[in-house]
């Protein structure tokens, strides 16, 4: 099948040439972000006609790595040859030039404008050589499109058409603009599992054709499926290449996942009460409409930690903000202490003894330009003590966040710092202290150790157990394997918003990273 | 209803065309009652009327939104307009009521404001809100004269207020767009900057004793063959060059945003800065340039004002059209043509207000509050949604 | 500009026509401290120097003048004094001359009397944006507060002296805050962008305004129709003076209005719930939300709290001096847009605002007619470099990052001799 000619490159003679250098290399790619090392001496090379999926956790610098490919940022050290040769991109229009193509995680579409428009935007065809062809471009979309047999209307505008049509609307862009590597960056996130089945279908298409995909993913189910390579990456640093031939899930999720193992907290075993919170056949969409909690179902007793484990972006946003008021599910119920609040405010359920640690402490926890005291009554401003008839008493405000900060070991601040002041850790025992002194029934803990160092997790970890222990029923939702094998009573996963499997706590890490990357839906269906 | 319902599906009429046919029975309602016409039956004007707001509310049980509300309420204005009318005097009416002289008149108010809206939908379609349009403007009527009067010539006048408004409006992108200040505060600077500016050098180059009164002007293009033709002759046999511009303006804007690349682009920019970074456009390129137009164009506006139409200057002279112009170009809605028709209601609005002091003197100022007024139920989304360029006002950071 | 964290979509809120200031407003409050607003305003003048100089005055000798204008000259001059204590016949000792018929004096109460609106109009900005809403609508308030206080004050005659007064600026305030509820509720219902509904209100207001007092409307004098211009506040709808003479402007007890209001001001946002609920919804709505604080809500109580400080900014202005209020009045009137450049110089702060309208108002005041000296430079000219000054201000308090780079780099350029502090964590008094 004949694809129009890519380049000069791809003349018999080079490609006979080029046949054993690799289309595009990396060499010790070093990326520093203030505070962090996202990348850390990255080798990766990618063959003509291959997938090579890059395999890693959510901040391993699988993305990082990508942007500087496609020119949005510049390497530190290191360098990136294509087709053997040195290349420099200083912005996407260099990568563009040079055949890299990306679909970003975030389509990079306008939703005002049609299908065509967004395609051609920025080589768009004319005619009398100053107005925009529109015929022209929508033409040549459709005949892209049948090349590759994607079914897409040129006509239509992208907010109407489908999360997968979007993505092919993104790699449309790419074969528009003539690349001939393609990186997709987690690529099935958004997709429904039947549109993810036809992107890979699309994917072994387009690779017959001599196109080299780059695959950025966190589900190893995934990668086995589509990659004929896999590098693997773990906290900035690339572990090893593998073939797919020999690699097993297990395998994988040792290499991605790493063997550090921090601590085990010390846990009693508790007899479990009465139950807290009941969530029953929970339906919520996101922001886009898309239904991302698909009839969720579980129950925590007083004195559990009940853990939802799951890769980032299964539903777990969601599945939260449903379960403590911040938004309105489409069907289902939350029951609290035997009380229904399913549709009620935030404040409902907050006075209805839910507390809730959210996962982003800066856009939510915290209301960064007040001091400490402050963001330690955000749920209590108004009552007594802190507050009579309207009017706040600061001084008994500013006593009781003193011996909640000496109570929590917040270092670094008084109760008049602002949380801006404070380290990340800090920040987080500052959440934790607010939502655990409030006394809560059920203590909803998102992501709770996210960003912190070893100490402040010992810490976030000891007190979820405490307060364990103290009777209270706590769900942890969280992305580490680490955090929930030490702390969960029981452990839940969610894969594509929908809970997959319950396991014991002595679950094997590689059996649970199965199940979180969608290895065990087969199994419990 | 039904009946009439029914029938209008025999003509196979959508209700969107019924919602139409509402809105010109709602005029034809008033216009009945007004010369040459003349009904002075009352009940011309109510049934007609009637049926027009009949039309709009089935349109309106159909599903159709803003022009079926549209048409209810063309069609309830129609009614008291036209039973106004047919109580008020004769003399009255033909004074307020000579169509080619208030066409004529309507197209000098909306000029200025055409220049300045369409310049306004260039800056915000990329992404870069503009209310210091007012102060474009005012500075394009003072250096439009000042140059109109030191090089004896109305085209150097032109071309001078051109590059002060461009100059307002490279200061307004370079805090805007350079140094992310908020777009907002930036362009009430800039209405301050250009009211203290113009004001000052006014004063200084001019003293007490005003712009000179042999000032160059912007001259008419008489059209000879149409000056004697009854209606059309009073309304464009005489119209100033500048009006006709904005016509020209008008189309070349309308092409040059929706069917030409550059187009294209600008309104990427003004939606997702980062998709069209990310393909090779340059965001700050797109922005500084449609802003920098959106002085020039703004400044023609003023030009025309004081140049063409009243050939003087006197300080603060354009007096809030500048936010008429932001009014018309959210009333319709980013886009030229809507702009245009914005422009010409609000400017028939102003050309009425001044007529209709022969009624009122009152009632004709409180007429000048509609286009704000109309815009205010724009954007509350009563009658269809305003809806702006996704990202504008947003200062855009590269990485 | 780098950040690891991934990228979020640029789509636009349903309706957004701007990002909300809360976005900013926390580099507004902090960045830079005290520095910033100082060194704007600096910028400010010494550019407006330049243009001083450029069209061939003397800018040392111009702003000299204008300094005299502003009547603030007056601490200079300190001597034995003594002052009847205001509302009292009791004298005592005081360092100035408080003889309101000198020159220095009488221009100092006049400086004061427009301090009086700007704190005012300069509260209505400032308690908006708190709570991350850009009102720019403090003229429209203002106007419909002088409308209702004119017709109160100037009806109703026969009431007893106190009511007459607090009815007038009780219904002042209540007007202007229902003026610019109309922007909250708009805001919290539907999205539309309060700086095109408040826009688009000032214009509304000030139509309304031209009707309502011009020829034939109904709050136009009886008496000589020919003028635009409403009746006389009656003698028990004006606020007592207590410096100077009520025929040429005196200053009234407005001033420890004003004064009051910057308390309350403070008071509000720090001591009450309401406040807190405010302030937290300003600096970061989600968190709010997630707090179970009701955003909506307070995006209706934050403009209505701006427009009663608008409002009765306008019932100050009539009932302590202007007693009537003109067509013109409404068309020349830009008190609430300077209002605007005193929240943002100020920093929304309560000292700020305090500061910053004194500012403003001796630098209108200077350059009145009235104050400055034409042998020195034309008031004509001078009333223009106030704008251009004031426009400068705008200009450079909305870009702190220009104003920070030119404070650290000061050094290189030699302008200091200390090494450039970092930025102040902390922000300026509230």
């Amino acid at each position: 099948m004949a694809r129009p000619p890519r380049s000069a490159l791809e003349s018999p003679a080079t490609v006979a040439a080029a046949s054993d250098t690799p289309v595009l290399e990396l060499r010790g790619i070093t990326k520093r972000f203030p505070g962090v090392l996202a990348n850390d001496h990255v080798d990766l090379d990618l063959r003509r006609g291959e997938v090579h999926a890059l395999l890693g956790e959510n901040g391993a610098g699988k993305s990082t790595l990508m942007n500087i490919l496609y020119g949005l940022y510049r390497p530190d050290e290191g360098e990136i040859l294509l087709n053997g040769k040195p290349a420099e991109f200083t912005s996407p229009h260099g990568a563009i030039a040079a055949g890299i193509g990306m679909v970003h995680q975030h389509f990079m579409l306008i939703p005002v404008m049609t299908v065509a428009e967004n395609i051609v935007l920025a080589s768009e065809p004319r005619r009398n050589g100053v107005l925009l062809d529109t015929a022209a471009a929508e033409r040549r979309v459709r005949e892209l499109a049948e090349q590759f047999s994607f079914h897409i209307d040129p006509h239509a505008r992208v907010q109407d058409i489908t999360v997968g049509q979007q993505q092919r609307v993104e790699i449309l862009k790419a074969l528009y603009r003539r690349a001939d590597i393609l990186i997709l960056d987690e690529p099935t996130a958004v997709l429904t599992p039947q549109e993810a089945v036809e992107l890979f279908e699309i994917l072994r298409r387009l690779v017959a054709d001599g196109m080299s995909v780059i695959f950025i993913s966190h589900k190893l189910n995934e990668v086995l499926d589509i990659a004929d390579r896999i590098t693997v990456l773990r906290r900035g640093r690339k572990i090893d290449t593998i073939p797919r031939e020999g690699a097993t899930e297990a395998g994988l999720a040792r290499m991605m996942v790493g063997r550090e193992v921090l601590f085990r907290v010390d846990k009693q075993a508790t007899t479990p009460g009465g139950r807290l919170l009941q969530v029953d056949d929970l339906h919520v969409r996101d922001e886009r409409g898309l239904e991302t909690v698909r009839g969720v179902s579980f129950d925590v007793r007083a004195g559990e930690i009940v853990a939802i484990a799951g890769v980032d972006g299964n539903g777990q946003t969601q599945l939260i903000d449903a379960i403590t008021g911040l938004q309105k599910p489409d069907s289902g119920h939350v029951v609290v202490a035997g009380e229904d609040l399913t549709g009620g405010s935030a404040h409902s359920f907050l006075e209805h003894g839910v507390g809730h640690i959210p996962e982003d402490r800066h856009r939510r926890g915290l209301v960064l330009e007040f001091t400490l005291a402050e963001n330690l009554v955000l749920h209590d401003y108004a009552k007594e003590p802190y507050a009579t008839r309207g009017f706040l008493h600061p001084k008994r405000i500013v006593e009781a966040a003193r011996g909640l900060l000496k109570e929590f070991d917040v270092r670094g601040g008084t109760p008049e710092t602002r949380a801006s002041a404070l380290s990340g850790g800090n920040q987080q025992k500052v959440v934790v202290a607010r939502e655990v002194a409030r006394d809560p029934k059920v203590l909803i803990a998102a992501q709770p150790t996210r960003g912190l160092d070893v100490g402040a997790i010992e810490f976030v970890h000891r007190r979820l157990v405490e307060e364990r222990n103290e009777g209270r029923a706590v769900l942890l939702v969280s992305l580490e394997l680490d955090e929930v094998l030490s702390l969960a009573d029981r452990i839940l996963v969610i894969y594509e918003g929908q809970i997959v499997g319950q396991y014991d706590p002595s679950v094997s890490e590689e059996e649970l990273g199965i199940a979180m990357t969608g290895g065990a839906r087969e199994a419990v269906a | 209803m039904n009946t009439f319902a029914a029938s209008m599906d025999r003509f196979r009429f959508g209700p969107r065309q019924v919602a139409r046919l509402g809105i010109v029975l709602g005029i034809l309602a008033f216009f009945f009652a007004l010369p040459p016409i003349e009904a002075r039956a009352y009940v011309v004007p109510l049934l007609v009327g009637l049926l027009g707001a009949a039309c709009g509310i089935w349109a309106v049980t159909r599903g159709v939104g803003r022009i079926a509300w549209g048409a209810v309420t063309v069609g309830v204005l129609g009614i008291v307009l036209g039973v106004l009318a047919t109580r008020s005097s004769g003399t009255h009416l033909h004074i307020v009521v000579s169509w080619g002289a208030l066409v004529a008149s309507t197209l000098v108010w909306a000029t200025p404001l055409t220049f300045a809206a369409i310049g306004g939908m260039f800056s915000e379609r990329s992404g870069v809100v503009n209310i210091g349009l007012e102060g474009m403007m005012l500075s394009g009527a003072f250096f439009g004269v000042l140059g109109a009067d030191k090089f004896n010539s109305w085209a150097m006048g032109i071309l001078v207020a051109a590059v002060a408004g461009g100059c307002f409006a490279l200061l307004h992108a370079f805090f805007a767009i350079q140094l992310r200040a908020d777009q907002i505060v930036g362009g009430t600077a800039i209405n301050f900057l250009a009211l203290g500016v113009t004001g000052y050098f006014f004063i200084q180059v001019y003293g007490d004793v005003g712009s000179p009164g042999n000032l160059p002007r912007i001259p008419n293009v008489n059209i000879p063959g149409l000056k004697h033709v009854t209606f059309l002759g009073d309304a464009f046999g005489q119209l100033n060059l500048m009006v006709w511009l904005s016509f020209v303006l008008l189309i070349v804007a309308h092409v040059v945003m929706f069917k030409t690349p550059i187009g294209l682009r600008i309104r990427a920019v003004g939606e997702h800065p980062r998709a069209a970074e990310t393909v090779g456009i340059s965001v700050y390129l797109i922005r500084y340039a449609s802003v920098t137009l959106s002085g020039v164009l703004a400044a023609l506006g003023g030009a025309y004002l004081a140049v063409g139409f009243v050939g003087s200057f006197n300080e603060n002279m354009t007096a809030g059209r500048g936010f008429i112009a932001l009014a018309a170009l959210i009333f319709g809605n980013w886009r030229p043509f809507g702009a245009f028709a914005a422009a010409l209601l609000f400017g028939a609005s102003t050309a009425l207000s001044f007529r209709l002091a022969t009624y009122s003197d009152s009632a004709a100022v409180l007429f000048q509050a509609l286009p704000y007024v109309l815009t205010l139920i724009a954007v509350a989304g009563v009658i269809g949604r305003s809806v702006p360029p996704a990202s504008v006002g947003r200062p855009y950071s590269k990485q | 500009m780098s950040s690891t964290e991934p990228e979020q979509p640029q789509g636009g809120e349903p309706g957004g026509y701007a990002p909300s200031v809360a976005e900013r407003l926390a580099f507004y409050q902090r960045a830079g401290g005290i520095i910033t607003p100082i060194i704007t305003a600096v910028i400010a003048f010494f550019m407006g120097g330049l243009v001083v100089l450029a069209t061939g005055h003397n800018p040392f000798k111009t702003y000299r003048a204008i300094f005299d204008g502003t009547g603030l000259n007056w601490f200079f001059h300190f001597g034995h004094h003594h002052i009847t204590l205001p509302f009292t016949h009791t004298r005592v000792f005081f360092w100035w001359d408080t003889n309101a018929n000198a020159n220095a004096s009488y221009n100092l109460s006049q400086t004061l009397l427009l301090t009086t609106t700007l704190i005012l109009t300069g509260l209505a900005v400032a308690f908006a944006f708190r709570c991350g809403l850009f009102n720019i609508g403090g003229q429209g308030q203002y106007i419909t507060g002088a409308i209702v206080a004119v017709w109160v004050g100037s009806s109703w005659a026969g009431m007893a002296k106190g009511l007459h007064v607090f009815l007038a600026i009780l219904l002042a305030c209540l007007a202007g805050a229902a003026i610019a509820a109309v922007a909250g509720f708009l805001k919290a219902a539907v999205g539309a962008h309060e700086v095109i509904t408040t826009i688009m209100l000032n214009w509304i207001a000030y139509w309304v305004g031209s009707y309502a007092l011009g020829r034939g409307g109904p709050l136009q004098n009886k008496v000589d129709i020919s003028v635009p211009v409403s009746s006389d506040v009656v003698k028990s709808g004006k606020l007592p003076t207590f410096w100077g003479n009520p025929e040429l402007q005196a200053l009234h007890v407005g001033f420890f209005i004003a004064l009051g209001a910057l308390v309350v001001f403070w008071l509000m946002l720090n001591r009450t719930t309401l406040g807190y609920q405010v302030r937290a919804v300003g600096f970061n709505p989600e968190a709010a939300r997630y707090g179970g604080i009701n955003v909506a809500r307070n995006y209706v109580y934050a403009m209505a709290i701006s427009g009663v400080f608008a409002g009765l900014g306008g019932a100050m202005d009539i009932l302590g001096w202007q007693y009537r209020l003109g067509v013109l009045d409404i068309q020349v009137s830009n008190i609430g847009f300077i209002g605007i450049a005193v929240a943002l110089l100020g920093r929304n702060t309560a000292v700020g605002v305090g500061l910053a309208a004194l500012l403003f108002g001796a630098l209108v005041n200077g350059t009145s007619t009235r104050g400055l000296d034409p042998s020195v430079f034309p008031p004509t000219l001078a009333g223009n470099l106030t704008l251009m000054i004031q426009a400068l201000v705008l200009l450079f308090v909305g870009a702190d990052v220009l104003v920070l780079a030119i404070w650290s780099s000061r050094k290189k350029i030699g302008l200091g001799r200390r090494a450039a502090s970092p930025p102040s964590p902390e922000g300026a008094a509230t």
